[in-house]
């Protein structure tokens, strides 16, 4: 029996995985990826899908941003430099430190691609069998075509001067965008498939033929006229507008000494900054308070840092030729309440006018159509979108731009071109009644700004309206850190000449810059839902994309809540 | 279990048995990305014991070797020697406790191991009690925890058994502390613990129990975010018992710590302030510690 005396080992050893275990029947809420819309997205006129914009330039994927900048905006490296940048305004990051220099970054994106010579990309949707005119070659009208292009629709634009780019080109100084980068930029949106005819000025005559022989025309004309000041002596008070374009083309009449502006605007600081230049003293006279300007913040402190006076609460009353100069007669003002216009309003101080003596007097107070036919006559069949009009009846005629925009921006006029674009291919595909159910589909969260993205259907579209707001945000995984600072000339050696007075960001500043970027609402790979799932069930593909295995997902929620950016959700289960 | 490697998993199964937002979870997939397939875990009684799998069931694509409540060290001890015999230099043994397994019922053992500094990875992972059983207080339970067995007034008002103090006096190559919210430090940690060969290393996980401590599942993490940013629970490593480093400082009140958890809510502001003291000294100590090896090591490099 010695056998028996052998010790045997009883040593129970598993067979088998807890895979049987599915624990998933545990759970009664569940994660869900949920990607959300950016503030600052929803803020740009153009509609902009900034968070993953930044988050490729932040991998230093500078083409793949510069793709996604211009599928929503053919201008990069023009609104880079001159966009008023409202996304920067509703930035996130500024409740933790400061906003990401968004403006800064487009403007980096831009010239990279310039830099590279890219091709605008193209999208995939089917050639209709549709041409459309388009009248004027401002943004508005370029935008129009490019993305009427992109929607698979034949764009023609008739320019009536000899060079495209509307006030971008005429208006615009080029201290701040550089005629080459402008031109570069238009020169790509005609080899996307755009053509331009130059020094094909449109009248309402030729406008009737081209909606008899197009399927759509649409008017893109601007303001092209400066506003009245309607006081006395206004003839000799110069037209601000045409002294801008006058400088572009060398034509300018020299002016030197005091000279006065007059207005409050975009065009009021571009004529002052541009007098400067030509070896004036402006002095701006504004009739309300200087902070009711409704020019752009960063240039009336640019204009003011040149050298640029600003005379505020002065309403000109009147304007005499006094020997070789002005005599230009002011009333004091006072700042009364807020005006039916939310703006607070100036009325009539109790001081008697004064006189105020100048070399010369510009007025930029701001701009209207030049011709009555450039905005919608009101029509009883006309669809009124937020930024485009377009009567049906008796030709397709739609009014792009400035006169139909309730904001003039270059970003607003790229939105507007946007719209048309999508409206008219609505119209062109499924009839009249498709058009507003089309435009409010593919509004960038709450709207009114727009993505041709979402339109086609692309990975923008299933990302919900909903804004991340900074509550949103995990600031475990931020700390603070310093915008870039914006490389610029010295005001002075800026003043001096009409080179550029801000300058690009270099490669390592703009890295460092987009990775500041909390890529709200978006999935920017930060793994962190995987690392941290207790139970291992998220699951990524060959694409990169993230699901939960729901088998077993416990639905302890700890994937939601560090999830740093707010792309997922808890939902509860149903029953 | 012979299986390939599941990528997206790791070593581990799904299915196991722990609560939803468990910290010892989330330990295991941190721990085992740095200790890599070659490596054997002996769990004694605890929370793990169940979710490593009931019998016949594993959770771990990893040998388990299950062992009595106060013998992981030394059956750690014992495999290592088993498989030093068949000439397996190669595999890794780590005894994985929680705290009753090492600061109570363990400690017997696992200070002889470390005394014949044998040669394996000590790792406790701690939730402050005895969470399997229901929550009762165990020698790792901190200052101010109420537990089932330290309710209502009758919190507890001893200190928590500071460990890696025991374990450094004991010499060993190697200890560390490692907290669930910090991966990138905890794997670093394993990586180098596996890599220090020839002696008792030793690893003290922070591991948040949402059940135990009256916190949402979904908190786990970020509770235990707070624990190292609160200096409650520090970031250092000890190399042979005497050379200390200090990972990461924090910058938060105790508050912002206890104050979310079920169990600290009775506490009141001389409490946190007791508490807040408390914790400033023992930063200041390990602060000490790591400028006097400094100074000790910039004396020997000019000595050398």
């Amino acid at each position: 029996m010695i056998a028996s005396l052998r010790p045997t080992l009883l040593f129970p050893v598993t067979r088998m995985s807890t895979e049987p275990n599915r624990t998933g029947s545990w759970r009664f809420v569940r994660p869900v990826y949920r990607f959300k819309t950016a503030p600052c997205s929803a803020a740009c006129p153009a509609g902009i899908d900034i968070p993953t914009v930044e988050m490729l330039a932040s991998r230093g994927q500078m083409h793949d941003a510069w793709v996604h900048i211009c599928r929503e905006n053919p201008f990069p490296s023009v609104c880079g430099r001159v966009c008023f940048h409202p996304c920067e305004d509703a930035c996130n990051r500024a409740e933790l430190d400061a906003p990401v220099a968004i403006n800064a970054l487009e403007r980096y994106i831009g010239d990279a691609g310039l830099a590279a010579r890219s091709p605008l990309p193209f999208s995939t949707a089917a050639p209709l069998q549709r041409q459309v005119a388009i009248v004027g070659a401002g943004p508005a009208g370029l935008a129009a075509g490019y993305f009427l292009t992109q929607l698979g629709i034949a764009a023609e634009v008739f320019e009536g001067s000899e060079e495209p780019g509307g006030v971008l080109r005429w208006g615009i100084p080029s201290y701040r965008l550089p005629k080459a980068v402008l031109a570069a930029e238009i020169d790509r949106i005609e080899k996307a498939g755009v053509t331009i005819h130059r020094g094909r000025a449109i009248t309402p005559d030729t406008l009737a033929e081209l909606a008899a022989r197009y399927d759509a025309v649409l008017v893109g004309s601007g303001l092209a006229a400066t506003l009245r000041l309607n006081i006395s002596g206004e003839a000799i008070i110069g037209d601000g507008l045409s002294f801008l374009k006058q400088v572009q083309t060398g034509s300018a009449p020299a002016v030197g000494g005091a000279v006065a502006v007059i207005g409050g605007g975009n065009t009021a600081i571009d004529v002052a900054r541009t007098l400067l230049r030509q070896g004036a003293q402006p002095t701006i006279v504004y009739r309300r308070r200087r902070q009711d300007m409704p020019a752009f913040g960063h240039e009336i402190a640019a204009a003011e840092a040149e050298g640029v006076k600003i005379v505020e609460l002065m309403a000109p009353v009147s304007a005499a030729a006094e020997g070789d100069g002005v005599h230009l007669e002011v009333q004091p003002m006072t700042a009364a309440e807020v005006g039916a216009d939310g703006r607070v309003r100036a009325v009539p101080a109790k001081q008697p006018p004064q006189t105020m003596r100048f070399n010369a007097v510009f007025s930029g107070i701001g701009a209207e159509v030049a011709e009555p036919w450039h905005r919608p006559s009101g029509e009883a069949d006309t669809i009124r979108l937020s930024h485009c009009a377009i009567s049906c009846a008796p030709r397709t005629v739609g009014y792009i731009g400035d006169p139909v925009t309730t904001e003039n921006s270059v970003a607003h006029a790229i939105g507007s071109g946007k719209q048309a674009a999508i409206a008219l291919h609505a119209l062109f595909t499924d009839g009249p009644e498709a058009v507003v159910p089309a435009v409010d589909r593919c509004r960038v969260g709450p709207g009114p700004a727009l993505s041709l993205e979402i339109y086609l259907d692309g990975e923008r579209s299933h990302r919900t309206i909903r804004m991340v707001a900074f509550a949103d945000i995990n600031t475990d995984y931020f700390s603070r850190t310093s915008r870039c600072a914006i490389p610029a000339l010295a005001p002075a050696a800026a003043a001096a000449g009409f080179h550029e007075a801000v300058s690009t960001l270099r490669p390592r500043e703009a890295l460092a810059e987009a990775a500041r970027c909390f890529n709200c609402g978006i999935c920017n790979d930060c793994d962190n839902c995987r690392i941290f799932c207790p139970e291992q069930t998220i699951l990524v593909d060959e694409g990169g994309r993230r699901s939960v295995d729901l088998d077993y997902c416990k639905g302890c929620g700890i994937c939601t809540v560090e999830c740093p950016r707010c792309a997922m959700d808890m939902e509860e289960e149903s029953a | 279990m012979s299986e390939p490697i599941n990528a997206d998993r790791g070593l581990t199964y799904p299915g196991n048995l722990g609560c939803p937002g468990c910290g010892a979870s989330i330990a295991i997939n941190h721990a085992l990305k740095g200790l890599g397939e070659k490596t054997v875990l002996v769990i004694p009684a605890s929370c793990f014991a169940i979710m490593a799998g009931p019998y016949p069931m594993t959770a771990l694509k990893v040998p388990i070797l299950h062992t009595a409540f106060a013998s992981a060290a030394v059956t750690a001890a014992g495999v290592r020697a088993g498989l030093d015999m068949r000439g397996d230099a190669e595999t890794t043994v780590v005894a994985w406790a929680g705290d009753g397994g090492t600061f109570d019922i363990g400690i017997q053992s696992l200070s002889g191991t470390a005394e014949r500094n044998d040669d394996i990875i000590f790792v406790c992972y701690d939730n402050e009690a005895y969470m399997n059983t229901g929550v009762q207080r165990s020698s790792a339970t901190p200052y101010g925890t109420r537990t089932t067995t330290t309710p209502g007034s009758g919190w507890k008002r001893t200190r928590k058994k500071n460990i890696m103090e025991i374990m450094a006096a004991h010499r060993i190559p190697y200890a560390a502390t490692a907290n669930i919210a910090f991966p990138d430090d905890f794997i670093r940690k394993f990586a180098k613990a596996r890599e220090t060969r020839g002696g008792t290393r030793f690893i003290h996980v922070f591991s948040s129990c949402p059940t135990g401590w009256g916190v949402a599942s979904s908190l786990s993490i970020k509770i235990a975010r707070l624990a190292t940013r609160t200096n409650i629970f520090p970031l250092y490593e000890i190399e042979n018992g005497t050379d200390w480093t200090l990972n990461m400082e924090g910058d938060l009140p105790v508050g912002d710590y206890l104050a979310p958890q079920g169990r600290f809510r009775h506490l009141g502001p001389t409490d946190l302030e007791q508490i807040q003291q408390e914790v400033d000294a023992n930063l200041a100590l390990i602060q000490e510690r790591v400028a006097a090896t400094r100074v000790r090591q910039a004396h020997l490099k000019l000595e050398i």
